[in-house]
């Protein structure tokens, strides 16, 4: 192979990351300037400030970032000790074969399709809100939650195994050979260095739980208000997406569903970064080692 | 009181995961239960023959047939656009870029894979309307569109997994072949890409399991409840995600929704299946007998 | 003033390293210094353990360039198809470099194919297309290392259920394949057991009387049994001993 066909090849790849790369920025470009009458003159913030009344012409999305952050935030509430409790099951309590099956068992469960689960929420876990909190329809703020701490539990679980396995394992012969037990080489060996690696898993998970359309779509009954409480029903800003994204192309109803993309594009922007930032703070961890 | 503390944590460490292991087995469980009794060839070919059907001489209506074909030919496009952008941006990635480069294309590739899936599909929303508006009017949401949009969904994941296959193998396992004086295309070509290939065929499996499973994307870019099996790449198309999506709230009579049950069954055995298959190529990486030193 | 640089031993030069410094992770490993290898003779290349020996023999490949982080300066120049060649010149093609300075490494490196494929890999490389050819040059190269005899029956079996002084003498014969000029070998034997490792030396022995030998050794006794010249790196600096 002649040293231009090398060239010529390289370039090729390049081109190829270049353009997976301008996509990216592209997504971000073509939001704005589809919601662009929205966002020039400061008008965004106001936006983002208030309330969604499209016959009194006004297009705030403050009721879906209300929802979205309730929904995916009481799922962090519900899916955070869960995993954390399930991470130290698999890898500090059980042993051998036991902890190998929960693993496999955990790793399955992320291929499960969220569709799966939504469908599943609406036939089985509706009628059991409705049930025992006596919660009108169902379709409310903690169906929702709930169901989506399962969805993002499983690969919350498998980080933390992760960051605790990387812990050096010669950390914990100095607190064993002390006549320590395991869950004390966890608690003051193991936790202790692997935070950023937690910090990562429950940063990522808050971003699923944000970014997922279908689970609140079909279980929190969609209902645009600013939720009250639990039983509420809510609308995130992914699901307002996909329910007026088929509204006149010209109404500035329509404009404001570029004003969710555009705030989900940044709140991701801003959860990549703080990744990144936690990232670099577990890769000093591990040089330690 | 240190012993309490371990025993709490110990006893909230089996709850967790009887509670998780519970969840799952309700979720499988109760489809299973629902389900299983539709699977049958009635559930994808409804009253058509199903020979018929498959030579597209009939339309199925009451069977999912057509909502597979559309799912098939989806991820079909889908991977087939994201696969040679993906693996060569990620080679890129791995074998030539330089410190700062590798950077700003990290950062944007992370990014990428967090955007949510709705965001790409507004995004192949609004690509539609600019085409539509620009170059053709005959464009609207369709088949070709909605993989194009889907395409980028994948395309961090597979930019990721070539990367990581590559970057995973050992240093003298690369230096190898240059010492021997390979050119750099020659040292991938022969040395690196067949040892990375096991890793990089995983990626692009559990790619196509999200292909798919997704919902959101295709939702916005042309799928619809019912089309029939697509009859070009700018047509309307069935999905089995959507399907299911649909059905859950629009069902008109129990045996809608007894398809509905058997759609998500086949969904999730879809999914496990290229879930499982995945694992296994992984599992048996060759370069692990080779880096096993 | 240019440092003298005093002769070795009364044979023409092969390598000549000049002003040669070189820093790896930010860490200098070769300061300022420079040494000339005689022709046909087996210089061994001694020295603490992390003074860099395996680095400085990438300098004579270039190989160093495909690390993160490295930083060189000076000049290696070299004898070779009897022209002195300046290997950092840009004009000199690296991959034809290589070619002509062969390597063999500590662990021995089979690729994950099959005896004769990675025997007759180097020859592919270069272009070489004729199959009789190549099988010609992979059994006399295998005889030469004394392996034919043992995996004539399976060339078609993977390299990695070679034995570890078997794999690292099939990676002796990939390197000579291409008749090298120059042979560098990076501790060739330290993960062999005593026999292999007294195979390879008498290997080296033979081939000093076609090839230029520079092999970074730990072992003393090894070095005073096959060495003709002895040069130490300490403290960055490459001092004949």
């Amino acid at each position: 192979m002649t040293a231009t066909c090398e060239r010529a090849v390289e370039r090729l790849f390049f081109a190829a990351a270049f353009v997976s790369a301008f996509v990216t920025l592209f997504i971000f470009g073509f939001m704005v300037y589809y919601g662009l009458p929205l966002f020039s003159g400061g008008r965004f913030l106001a936006i983002l400030t208030s309330h969604w009344a499209p016959h009194q012409g006004s297009f705030g999305i403050y009721p879906m970032i209300v929802g979205t952050l309730a929904i995916s935030l009481l799922a962090m509430v519900f899916a955070f000790p869960l995993s954390m409790g399930c991470a130290i099951l698999i890898s500090v309590v059980s042993r051998g074969r036991l902890s190998r099956i929960l693993r496999k068992v955990v790793e399955v469960m992320t291929g499960i399709p969220t569709v799966v689960y939504g469908f599943v929420g609406i036939f089985l876990l509706i009628p059991l809100v409705r049930n025992v909190f006596d919660a009108g329809s169902g379709m409310c703020v903690l169906s929702a939650s709930l169901m989506l701490a399962v969805l993002v539990s499983p690969t919350m679980i498998l980080f933390f195994c992760d960051s605790f396995d990387r812990v050096p394992r010669s950390y914990g012969h100095a607190v064993l050979a002390l006549g320590g037990t395991r869950i004390q080489h966890f608690l003051h060996v193991t936790l202790p260095c692997a935070w950023p690696g937690i910090i990562v898993a429950v940063t990522m998970a808050l971003g699923r739980a944000v970014g997922d359309t279908l689970i609140a779509l079909m279980l929190a009954g969609n209902a645009v208000q600013a939720p009250d409480s639990v039983f509420d029903s809510a609308r995130t800003l992914t699901s307002h997406i996909a329910l007026v994204f088929a509204a006149d192309n010209e109404s500035l109803e329509f404009k404001a569903i570029f004003a969710c993309g555009v705030s989900l594009y940044l709140f991701t922007t801003i959860l990549v970064l703080m990744i990144r930032l936690a990232a670099r703070a577990r890769g000093k961890v591990g040089q330690v080692g | 009181m240190g012993r309490l503390v371990e025993r709490i944590i110990v006893l909230f460490s089996w709850l967790s995961g009887a509670i998780l292991l519970s969840v799952i087995c309700a979720v499988t469980g109760y489809l299973c239960f629902k389900g299983l009794k539709t699977i049958g060839p009635a559930l994808i070919f409804g009253s058509t023959d199903p020979m018929s059907a498959l030579l597209l001489r009939q339309r199925v209506f009451d069977g999912l047939f057509p909502a597979m074909a559309g799912t098939l030919l989806l991820v079909l496009m889908s991977v087939g656009w994201a696969i040679p952008l993906g693996t060569a941006a990620g080679i890129y990635l791995a074998e030539y870029a330089g410190v700062k480069t590798k950077k700003i294309f990290d950062l944007l590739f992370d990014l990428l894979a967090g955007l949510p899936s709705i965001v790409i599909g507004l995004f192949g929303f609004s690509l539609t309307l600019f085409l539509n508006r620009h170059v053709s009017k005959e464009l609207h949401p369709c088949l070709l569109l909605s993989s194009i949009a889907l395409a980028f969904l994948i395309l961090p994941y597979i930019i990721r997994t070539t990367q990581i296959a590559l970057e995973n193998l050992p240093m003298h396992n690369r230096l190898t072949g240059l010492a021997m004086g390979a050119t750099r295309m020659q040292n991938l070509v022969h040395v690196l890409l067949p040892q990375a290939l096991a890793g990089m065929v995983s990626g692009i499996l559990l790619a196509i399991g999200r292909c798919a499973e997704d919902t959101a994307v295709i939702m916005l870019t042309g799928v619809v409840a019912s089309a029939g099996v697509p009859r070009s790449v700018l047509s309307h198309y069935e999905a089995l995600p959507f399907y299911i999506f649909y059905i859950s709230s629009q069902y008109a009579n129990q045996q809608e929704l007894a398809t509905g049950y058997g759609a998500a069954i086949l969904l999730l055995f879809i999914c496990l299946l290229l879930f499982g298959l995945a694992f296994v190529i992984k599992k048996n990486l060759p370069c692990q007998v080779f880096s096993q030193r | 003033m240019p440092p003298s640089i005093p002769p070795i031993i009364q044979s023409s030069v092969k390598i000549r390293v000049s002003n040669l410094s070189f820093s790896y992770n930010g860490r200098e490993i070769l300061r300022d210094t420079s040494v000339a290898f005689p022709e046909h003779a087996i210089t061994a290349i001694v020295g603490p353990s992390g003074s860099g020996k395996s680095t400085f023999l990438m300098t004579l490949n270039r190989l160093w360039e495909e690390l993160p982080r490295c930083t060189m300066s000076g000049r290696v120049e070299m004898l070779l198809n009897g022209v002195h060649q300046n290997i950092y010149a840009p004009d000199c093609g690296m991959e034809a470099l290589r070619r002509r300075v062969a390597m063999v490494f500590q662990m021995p490196n089979p690729l994950p194919m099959s005896i004769f494929k990675n025997v007759a890999f180097p020859l592919q490389l270069a272009g070489e297309k004729d199959k009789r050819t190549i099988r010609r040059r992979v059994e006399e190269t295998l005889r030469d290392v004394r392996l034919w005899d043992e995996v004539k029956d399976r060339l078609a079996g993977s390299a990695l259920s070679l034995s570890g002084g078997q794999q690292q003498r099939m990676c002796m014969a990939r390197a000579m394949i291409l008749r090298p000029e120059i042979l560098l070998l990076d501790e060739p034997a330290s993960s062999l057991d005593q026999k292999a490792a007294e195979a390879i030396e008498q290997l080296l022995v033979r081939w000093k009387h076609h090839c230029t030998i520079l092999i970074v050794s730990h072992y003393l006794d090894q070095v005073k049994r096959i060495a003709d010249n002895v040069v130490e790196l300490r403290d960055g600096q490459l001092r004949i001993r």
